[in-house]
């Protein structure tokens, strides 16, 4: 007579229960899983009002480099930096033009570049590889109240950049080129121009 | 020690024509009479991207401020270029581009540099033209790909800085 020895602490209905806490799990998992991906596919669609930015440079007011918000308020494109009250903004109808772009950017700072230099051999080289982030870039032209044309350059979150210029080409700003197609340049190229 | 009068005299009449003249050379050296404006980057035929040309376009107008050589700064299309006398415009087309990339350059150090050669023209609104140079900007080992546009922007200025321009017409200079 054989029959498999079930020990004293386990019994059936016991068996019956983890079984059924292991689908619930399991189903838990999935659907956190299907809950993220809907959200990262629909997160360029319905961009929040205020999105993290760097400000690269050309922003009126604003410092070069500087880290902050870039929202949308009222009728006007603002950029707070972080830790501060006062915001520059441009009114949206003054935006001629909007370009979106991609730059790869070393992230880590000091720290990352001393590191690197530690590694013994020149690893430090393959450190870089791992490195560097992808950033996406809006690139936007307006006119002063004199007339003067002004250029400024902001690197969001990779995704972001394409929602914004959705919504600012829905308040008012307008593209220089050719229909409402989102151009996506890259600022790193194999190819050598000439 | 004896110092005679008419010696004290003349020592006198030198250091107040040395402290009095001082000024007028300071400021017919600097040439701040003329006011220049930058005209919008031509991104000519090497497909230049438009972060990079704007990236030019405001590095050039900040670099020059910086020079102290021109006693206005104006942007494309400002309203205040019509008033302005003795108006030079500084137009630039970028004639070659290479896009690097800075993981490349991390990792292989003599790879992926970024290179930009720009044609610069300053000239009246008449078109004269009172300069005119070919000039360089690239990054080599560090910094991002933007930083060319820097490099272009200061060396732009650096030749506009060293260049010697011409008296304006309608300004006044006052020699002791």
């Amino acid at each position: 007579m054989t029959h498999t020895a079930v020990p004293w602490y386990c019994k059936s209905s016991d068996r019956l229960l983890k079984r059924h806490s292991l689908t619930a799990f399991l189903i838990l998992v999935m659907a956190c899983g299907t809950g993220a991906f809907a959200e990262d596919v629909s997160q360029p669609n319905n961009p929040p009002s205020s999105l993290p930015a760097t400000h690269l440079l050309g922003f009126a007011g604003a410092r070069n480099n500087s880290n902050g918000t870039l929202s949308i308020e009222g009728d006007a494109l603002q950029f707070k930096k972080n830790g501060k009250a006062a915001a520059v903004q441009v009114r949206i109808a003054s935006i001629h033009d909007l370009v979106l772009g991609d730059l790869s950017r070393q992230v880590g700072g000091v720290s990352v570049t001393l590191a690197k230099v530690a590694v013994p051999y020149s690893g430090g080289r393959a450190v870089s590889l791992f490195t560097h982030k992808k950033y996406d870039t809006l690139t936007l032209e307006y006119v002063d109240a004199e007339g003067g044309l002004h250029g400024a350059i902001f690197e969001l979150k990779k995704g972001q950049a394409e929602g914004l210029r959705n919504e600012l080409l829905a308040k008012g700003a307008q593209v220089s080129n050719a229909g409402n197609e989102p151009t996506k340049q890259t600022a790193e190229a194999s190819s050598e121009n000439k | 020690m004896k110092t005679s009068r008419p010696a004290l005299f003349v020592m006198t009449t030198i250091l107040l024509t040395l402290v009095i003249a001082q000024p007028a050379r300071l400021s017919a050296e600097s040439g701040a009479q003329w006011t220049v404006q930058v005209s919008k980057v031509d991104p000519g035929a090497v497909g230049l991207t438009p972060s990079f040309q704007v990236a030019i376009y405001e590095n050039l107008l900040q670099e020059l401020s910086k020079t102290k050589r021109f006693k206005g700064v104006l942007r494309d299309g400002d309203r205040k270029a019509a008033n302005a006398t003795d108006l030079m415009v500084l137009k630039t087309v970028v004639e070659k581009y290479a896009a690097g990339s800075e993981t490349q350059r991390a990792v292989t150090t003599v790879t992926g540099a970024t290179k930009l050669t720009a044609h610069t023209q300053l000239s009246t609104p008449d078109g004269k033209i009172i300069l005119e140079s070919t000039v360089h900007g690239n990054v080599r080992f560090i910094g991002s790909n933007l930083r060319a546009t820097y490099n272009l922007a200061r060396n732009i200025a650096k030749t506009i800085k060293k260049s010697s321009l011409p008296e304006p017409t309608s300004s006044f200079v006052f020699d002791f």
